[in-house]
């Protein structure tokens, strides 16, 4: 299959151009001005902009255990729909995504339903019991790049280091849930006003900053890397940018809501459970800070935390519901919308915090940027239009978002997928 | 007459070149000594030994035992589990009140790491480390070296490898700071929970890959793997050590020709070496077994004739 995209003005993380590109088997075979070879497929841009396919690094898919929730076919098109082309599935399932063989079926399935890599993220400790490692070199080669407890922090300080050390020999990224769970304390929202106000069991900002401090002195002392997700409070950015002057292999990443809503939100909605995360959305401070940190690179990227949860368990009252939204659908326009139009970002950061940096941070070769001998994953956008999100065109299993009715720039019309349209907006294929 | 100056052994890294080169070329002699019909000579009649075992051991102890035995001193041993230590006592007055039987020799097992110095305060006798803690296994290490001497015809300018839990190994310790005195190159490899913090500034190059590793070596020594460790993770999996670590006949064949394998024993089978190797390298272990009375020998007669006047 040949796919040539013309006058379409493509979005790297370090320039813009109007060019014409050629995608021959999955590659980026050519981009140039006015490309005039045959194809099996012309793709008319103009006026439209290509980014490099889109890369999530942290999702739930809730497979294998919940997949009434989401599955990898739904979370699939949920990513295609969102113009990601990778994304990186969490362990907390049920059971965990802690061997070879569970990893490497989530491969598996996810090259079966082929609409975008499905990466497994291998969990660090056995059944995420947060007593023995798991088997990182088996679980890197059924395919785990990165590795994490995700859901809740390694309490271990010792075993902790033990994951960092053996990440070494295994080459397999540490990605820390951080959170001091002694200190978040079974609490539902951000310590505050309003959680005194309601008496709403709370989550104190500093459950999040002690853990990324220890982390980030951990991965100092042993010179490993280690990858911090979602970041939400200013004292963490904090921390992380200190520490990133210093030389440290840290990065981080942060979730639209955490530079978009704040815990006035929560009360605002009346506690409705679908504006229940973890980490908990912060206060204005923590929402400067977080744009501040993405505009100066302490935070390397964005990813969605896209965490579906069923109907039945997101209409229970705020302290009872389960944490999380869902997030794969709207991260692009969400993103567009609040941070680009408003002037926060450049466009070209969008490429950056959505491709390049994530490639990167994975160890991602030939992905991350349209260039020539690339791969061809590309996302085709429309940032003109407006779109309001509403229930029933939400692909994911699980509708549960906060930014349900929000009105938003910037359309994914075209998602293509290793050389091959895996999604259009037109017929929602 | 060779070099020799101390009054005890306690760590390899207080050794010379020379002191080392003495003591094999008397076990060499020694080594004779256990191949007679009468196994004895009386180079230290009269001398009291005591065999000082805080920590289990039957084989190091035995071949101390032996080892004085054949010297015929006289020797008495004292382990863990019988000693006044369970009463109470400590450490301290042990070796106070066994000082009160004007011992020649104390040969030390105990489990705390570099603690020999602070003992060697309170005797008048010499003491042998027959292994501290984590920290060294001096005579081990001298075995080690007069076998891959025997095989090899020299220590200079070998590749050592020594494979599996450094961490916690004297023996690897031991056997860095006495192979790297006479030029030779020791690399450990090991999962990087197992290998001590800034272990190369002791002059060790470290490696996560056994199978880029064993290609250069002429010496691997395996240590044995401490399942009894994999409590506290520092590694997930038997299975995943064995495929990452244990010697295979498939690695085996990526070694030189002329590589040998070293191991201090007790060796677990198809955990650090696989029993398919067996015929192939376990004839050499045994001889190590046989040098070690050898080397034990060597080290009692040196402490126990020429230690200088106190």
């Amino acid at each position: 299959m040949r796919i040539l995209i013309k006058n379409a003005t493509i979005i790297n993380s370090d320039k813009k151009e109007e060019a014409d590109i050629l995608l021959v088997k999955g590659k980026i075979e050519k981009v140039a001005k006015k490309i005039n070879e045959k194809a099996d497929k012309i793709i008319e841009a103009k006026g439209k902009t290509v980014f490099p396919g889109f890369i999530d690094m942290h999702v739930h898919l809730r497979t294998p255990g919940r997949e009434d929730e989401e599955d990898i076919s739904s979370g699939s098109m949920a990513a295609a729909k969102g113009g990601f082309t990778k994304i990186f599935c969490m362990p907390n399932t049920n059971p965990a995504i802690d061997n070879e063989s569970c990893a490497k079926w989530i491969a598996e399935e996810g090259r079966r339903v082929g609409k975008t890599d499905v990466y497994p993220i291998g969990a660090i400790s056995k059944a995420r019991a947060g007593k023995e490692l798991t088997e990182f070199v088996a679980l890197r080669r059924a395919g785990c790049l990165s590795l994490s407890d995700d859901g809740t922090a390694i309490k271990d300080s010792l075993l902790l280091r033990r994951a960092l050390e053996y990440s070494k020999m295994s080459e397999t990224l540490i990605i820390s849930h951080c959170e001091d769970t002694s200190l978040s304390n079974k609490g539902s929202m951000r310590e505050g006003a309003i959680s005194s106000k309601y008496g709403i069991s709370a989550i104190p900002d500093i459950a999040e900053s002690t853990i990324v401090s220890r982390d980030i002195q951990l991965a100092q002392f042993l010179r490993v890397p280690i990858h911090l997700a979602h970041i939400s409070t200013a004292k963490s950015v904090d921390i992380i940018r200190r520490a990133k002057k210093q030389g440290v292999k840290v990065t981080a990443e942060t979730a639209p809501h955490y530079f978009i809503l704040s815990a006035d939100d929560v009360e605002k909605n009346a506690f409705d459970s679908n504006f229940k995360v973890n980490p908990p959305l912060g206060d204005e401070k923590d929402i400067e800070a977080i744009k501040k940190a993405l505009k100066d690179g302490t935070i390397d990227c964005i990813a969605t935390d896209h965490a579906p949860h069923s109907k039945a368990e997101k209409e229970l009252p705020f302290e009872n519901a389960p944490f999380g939204f869902i997030g794969l659908e709207f991260a692009f326009s969400l993103i567009y919308t609040h941070l680009v139009v408003k002037g926060v970002l450049s466009i070209e950061d969008i490429s950056k915090k959505l491709s390049f940096n994530p490639a990167q941070i994975l160890g991602l070769k030939g992905c991350g940027k349209v260039e020539e001998g690339f791969c061809a994953d590309l996302v085709i956008v429309d940032l003109d239009k407006k779109w309001e999100v509403r229930h029933k065109e939400i692909v994911s299993k699980s509708k549960n978002t906060p930014f349900l009715g929000a009105k938003l720039n910037g359309v994914v019309e075209t998602t293509i997928y290793n050389g091959k349209i895996v999604y259009n907006s037109k017929n929602e294929s | 007459m060779e070099k020799w100056d101390k009054k005890h052994i306690l760590e390899i890294k207080e050794f010379d070149r020379e002191e080392i080169e003495t003591v094999l070329s008397l076990a060499t002699s020694f080594k004779e000594i256990s191949q007679r019909d009468v196994k004895k000579v009386p180079a230290l009649r009269g001398k009291t030994i005591l065999n000082l075992f805080f920590e289990n051991s039957t084989r190091t102890r035995t071949s101390f035992e032996l080892a004085a035995k054949r010297l015929s001193a006289d020797v008495v041993n004292f382990s863990a589990s019988s000693s006044s230590l369970t009463k109470g006592e400590t450490i301290i007055d042990t070796i106070k009140t066994l000082q009160a039987y004007h011992p020649d020799i104390l040969i030390v097992r105990i489990n705390s790491s570099a603690s020999l110095s602070t003992l060697a305060k309170y005797t008048q006798a010499s003491i042998i480390n027959a292994g501290d803690g984590k920290n060294e296994h001096p005579t081990q290490a001298l075995l080690d070296m007069f076998t891959v001497k025997e095989a090899k015809g020299t220590l200079e300018g070998l590749n050592v490898l020594i494979v599996g839990d450094v961490f916690h190994s004297r023996v690897a310790r031991s056997n860095i700071f006495g192979f790297s005195k006479f030029g030779s190159k020791v690399t450990v490899c090991a999962p990087p929970t197992l290998v001590p913090y800034e272990f190369e500034k002791i002059g060790a190059k470290i490696s996560y890959d056994l199978d880029d590793a064993i290609k250069k070596a002429d010496v691997i020594i395996m240590l044995r793997v401490q399942t009894e460790r994999q409590e506290s993770s520092f590694f997930p999996s038997l299975r995943e050590y064995v495929d990452k670590f244990a010697l295979t006949p498939q690695r085996f064949k990526n070694a030189k020709k002329e590589a040998i394998v070293l191991h201090p024993g007790p060796i677990n089978w198809d955990a650090e070496i696989s029993s398919s190797l067996k015929e192939e390298v376990h004839p050499l272990i045994l001889k190590q077994a046989e040098n070690g009375l050898a080397i034990r020998m060597a080290a009692l007669y040196l402490v126990g004739t020429r230690k200088r006047a106190l």
